[in-house]
């Protein structure tokens, strides 16, 4: 798994790295390092230190075992798909909605022997933070792009 | 609805989107001509800058006169709708084609923010109020420097290329003094800066030759003599900076300067366009706008309607031409 | 002794109840703002500046300076309890703060992070107020060479967090040079990788990725360990019996750290543009190189955490030193400050003390009253937060991966930051799990742009050449400090047995 790591990596860099020959002067006009040296050594430099600890990692071959937890990896993926839908969810039905949502779905999976508690929670939360946010300190709170009718 | 979307849907990023999107669901039918301003509708004051800035003190200055003398019959909400250097505020107030009752004060970014990034929408197309006063650059050299005025100034820098610092590069900041060194006739290279602390400290520590700033955050420097102010880019001196020459005094005037306006949201009712011009020029004859024109060393520079409208045209335009001549801009 | 006199007249001022009580009022708040991830200092002093308007001058600006420094003690307590840092000075205090709570030892760490503060933010006022016209003229010799040769003494501190495989370490710093060069371009104004974008013409900000890196990362990683699963218990299954109180050795093994941490962040506070976060990340790695138990650095080290959080504090007075002896503001915070005393029609700049003894003064009397307030409500507050790591992870979790959301978005009130926090946060969990540095990562995105603008600047001054940083005094000054360390820091290593007192002259 760490070398996928590492070739999502190389990808991303060589993206950069195009970006920065492609679009970026490597020389202001007056001759000093302009908006794309810097650029140009960072992902050159990145792009050889990634495939060479690649090269590694293919060295050590099989003898390297991965710890395989299919267990430890179903809850991390569940948690991290739960996350990128309250991101989605933020950006439909704001601050409040989402959390709510968000902590209700999440909690029931996470805490089913306490559905009341976390009931309560799923409201109490987004309910104090909106208060504290919105209220209080008159900060930020993701505003909603749909309404919903409550 | 439905056009606004397809629009603008597509293709732009986070909240700008959200702003022009979300807008046309929150604005009701537009406004009945007739009445304007009708005492029912609230509104809705678009900040868009984070709270402490020059827009929001310009925005919230304008509120409590328009409330002390009952300019405005119906509740003004002010909301700060920070984010893309103004670009989710201005999308905001775009997005409510049409509405009389949606309103929004202006500063540089308005023409330099549409220069750097995809926004939908150009400063000239918003419906134009009034321009109130303008941000003005003054240029100052060290307390200990030799140069004395701006004669010797421009003598010297003809003599051995200098150094100008100042914040930022798509800005007022480096186009006053690259427009003022071709009026003179020298040359100079441009150290761009991230902010107004930096910059002082370089010319302080004698690493630059001189630095152009509003006057109103370094007043306390040039009072206590660390820096000596050379000349001012505006049409008038301010009252803290008498005895400093303006550029068109001494023959160099370059007709660039940051907009501090007030605009509608695109095609909003004529009613409304000329309510806010007739409420603004009562409000530039109060005490308070004076204290705080004076406070902010700004210009008064007032121009209403398709004049500012004009006027922002023509300074995009001088600001484009030069950010492509250095290649700032494609 | 007139400063003691000045001081006095200002103390004077500071004690009336109705500035006591504006005083309480910022300290509660800045401790707020502080515990809240993302939501740091500058934030909460430009929302609440509004209010002030109608206030006196006096009151108004002792409770917004409290807010500032105030942030500074809540900021810490999300670091050492969640590894979510509350605000950017507090990332480096998740270092060590955190692997102390995992070992049981929160509320140590708690009492010890808020007297470290106190030790910091004391020490501050004290140099501000003997020393004040001194350090003015290091703020003022601060050109484009040094702030290039102060990013690079910085960049050396890399070498202590790049953990023990060099090449991922190496490849957490490039990327975060990487993202360091998001934004348009300082110097022509052209836009590297925003791809038209509004919001990223600022450039990346740092806190959303540290929150998703730490924070986030940490959860994630969490799961994978199973910690949801274990019964009742929280991130560590708290002992009653274990002290609330640090131990004696405690104290007597940090004592050196904190008056190193305090000079050191002093001196970094009071160059403008560094400020605490560069200072809390430096005094980390310095004391990591300096200190006996320097590899056992990041598995909860006392020394780890008191070092960064002495160092934030006492850099929170130094940014003092530049606004109220120059006018010129060291930090976002300051900034908003500065804003303030301009709405009052005050003239920030040298002659400021002169014209507004009352004020300033009274200003610097109040941060001694105020550090004093922030210990005693941290003190009583810890219990509270203590209570936090009790909390069942599995209910726990979610509720970090709300507050880490909010509180990014509620910085600039961007969806691309808070997208890019839960980005980060994937990523930092994979980083975490493979042996990557994410410390050197946010390090980098720190001091990368530093660096590279402050380079570009000078070429152009200088036109080219490097003969510029040996011909002015203050950055051969730099180098010579930087060579120093590098030299001496390794030898007093090879002695091993170096007492405190002697690596204590060394690192300051």
């Amino acid at each position: 798994m760490r070398r996928v790591f590492l070739v999502v990596l190389l990808a991303g860099v060589i993206y950069y790295t195009y970006v920065a020959f492609a679009d970026l002067n490597f020389l202001t006009r007056t001759g000093r390092p302009g908006p794309g040296f810097f650029p140009r050594v960072i992902g050159i430099s990145a792009i050889f230190i990634i495939l060479w600890a690649l090269i590694d990692e293919l060295r050590k071959g099989a003898d390297e075992q991965e710890k395989a937890n299919p267990e430890a990896w179903q809850d991390v993926v569940m948690l991290m798909a739960l996350a990128i839908g309250y991101a989605v969810l933020l950006r439909m039905f704001g601050g409040f909605v989402a959390t709510v949502i968000f902590l209700g779905v999440t909690l029931m999976v996470l805490n089913r022997t306490q559905p009341l508690k976390n009931f309560a929670l799923a409201i109490l939360i987004p309910g104090g933070v909106y208060l504290l946010f919105d209220r209080v300190l008159n900060a930020n709170m993701p505003p909603a792009l749909y309404d919903l009718p409550i | 609805m439905d056009k606004t979307e397809t629009k603008f849907g597509r293709g732009l990023l986070g909240a700008v989107a959200a702003a022009v999107v979300a807008a046309p669901l929150a604005v009701a039918t537009p406004a009945i001509a007739q009445d304007y301003p009708s005492a029912d509708e609230t509104l809705d004051w678009t900040i868009a800058f984070g709270p402490g800035g020059g827009n929001d003190i310009m925005a919230r200055s304008i509120i409590e006169i328009l409330n002390k003398y009952d300019l405005y019959p119906g509740e003004i909400s002010a909301e700060n709708r920070a984010g893309g250097s103004g670009a989710v505020g201005w999308g905001y107030l775009y997005a409510q084609d049409g509405n009389g009752y949606g309103i929004s004060t202006t500063s540089g970014s308005f023409v330099t923010t549409p220069l750097q990034a995809d926004t939908p929408w150009q400063p000239e197309d918003f419906t134009p109020v009034a321009l109130l006063a303008t941000d003005d650059l003054v240029l100052v050299v060290n307390g200990e420097s030799d140069i004395q005025n701006i004669d010797q100034f421009i003598a010297n820098a003809k003599e051995n290329p200098i150094t100008i610092g100042g914040t930022g590069s798509v800005n007022v900041d480096f186009i006053v003094p690259t427009l003022f060194a071709k009026r003179a006739g020298f040359e100079f290279d441009y150290v761009s800066f991230n902010s107004m602390s930096e910059q002082t400290t370089a010319l302080l520590s004698n690493a630059l030759d001189a630095m152009v700033g509003n006057p109103g955050e370094i007043l306390g420097l040039i009072d206590s003599g660390d820096l000596r102010p050379m000349v001012f880019s505006g049409t008038s001196t301010p009252a803290a900076l008498e005895g400093v020459p303006t550029m068109g005094d001494i023959g160099y005037d370059i007709g660039v300067s940051m907009p501090r306006g007030l605009i509608l949201p695109p095609n909003a009712p004529e009613e409304a366009q000329t309510f806010w011009i007739e409420t603004m020029k009562k409000v530039v004859e109060t005490p308070e706008w004076d204290e705080y024109i004076s406070s902010n060393t700004l210009t008064p520079t007032v121009l209403y309607g398709d004049e500012f409208r004009t006027f922002l045209g023509n300074t995009k335009n001088g600001f484009e031409t030069v950010l492509r001549e250095v290649g700032a801009i494609e | 002794m007139d400063i003691f006199s000045d001081l006095m007249m200002g103390l004077s001022i500071a004690i009336s109840p109705i500035n006591l009580f504006y005083l309480l009022i910022g300290a509660i708040v800045g401790m707020i703002v502080g515990v809240i991830p993302g939501f740091g200092p500058s934030a909460g002093l430009a929302i609440l500046l509004p209010v002030t308007f109608g206030m006196d001058p006096i009151g108004a600006i002792m409770m917004l300076a409290a807010i500032y420094y105030g942030a500074m003690y809540g900021g810490t307590i999300t670091s050492i309890l969640l590894n979510t840092p509350g605000e950017s000075a507090t990332v480096a205090s998740t270092f060590d703060g955190f692997p102390l709570a995992k070992k049981g030892r929160a509320g140590p760490a708690l009492v010890m992070q808020a007297a470290a503060s106190f030790v910091g933010g004391t020490v501050g006022v004290i140099l501000i107020t003997i020393l004040a016209p001194l350090f003015a003229q290091v703020s003022r010799s601060f050109g484009p060479p040094e702030y290039f040769l102060l990013a690079v003494m910085g960049m050396l501190t890399l070498l202590v967090m790049i953990g023990t495989n060099w090449k991922f370490g190496v490849i957490s710093a490039l990327i975060g040079f990487a993202l360091g060069t998001v934004g348009v371009d300082l110097e022509t104004g052209q836009g590297r990788y925003t791809f038209g974008s509004a919001e990223l013409i600022g450039g990346i900000y740092f806190i959303p990725i540290a929150i998703g890196l730490f924070g986030l990362g940490e959860l994630f990683y969490a799961f994978y360990t199973g910690l949801h699963k274990t019964g009742t218990g929280g991130i560590v299954q708290y002992d009653k019996e274990e002290r609330f109180w640090p131990s004696i050795e405690d104290w007597v093994s940090t004592r050196f750290t904190m008056v190193r941490g305090s000079i050191l962040g002093f001196v970094v506070g009071v160059i403008p543009g560094a400020g605490a976060t560069i200072a809390s990340l430096m005094a980390y790695s310095t004391e990591r190189s300096i200190s006996k138990n320097g590899d056992n650095f990041g598995n909860g080290e006392m020394a780890g955490l008191v070092a960064p959080e002495t160092a934030n504090n006492a850099a929170s007075s130094g940014a003092m030193i530049p606004l109220l002896t120059l006018g010129i503001p060291g930090s976002a915070s300051t900034a908003v400050l500065l804003a303030a005393f301009l709405l009052w029609g005050l003239r920030p700049g040298p002659l400021f003390m002169e014209q507004n003894p009352e004020l300033a003064w009274g200003l610097i009397a109040s941060m001694y009253l105020g550090n004093m307030v922030l210990l005693v409500i941290s003190i009583f507050a810890i219990p509270l937060f203590v209570q936090m790591i009790k909390v069942p992870y599995r209910v726990l979790g979610p509720s970090v991966v709300v507050v880490c959301a909010l509180g990014t978005f509620s910085v600039h009130a961007s969806f691309i930051e808070t997208y890019l926090m839960f980005a980060a946060g994937m990523v930092g969990f994979f980083m975490r799990l493979y042996g990557f540095s994410p410390a050197a990562l946010v390090l980098a995105l720190v001091l990368g742009p530093l660096a590279e603008e402050a380079l570009r600047q000078t070429m152009t001054i200088s036109r080219g050449s490097f003969g510029i940083f040996i011909e002015r005094t203050p950055s051969l000054s730099i180098i010579c400090v930087t060579i120093a360390l590098v030299v001496l820091l390794p030898l007093l290593n090879r002695f091993g047995n170096t007492s405190a007192g002697e690596s204590e002259k060394a690192g300051s």
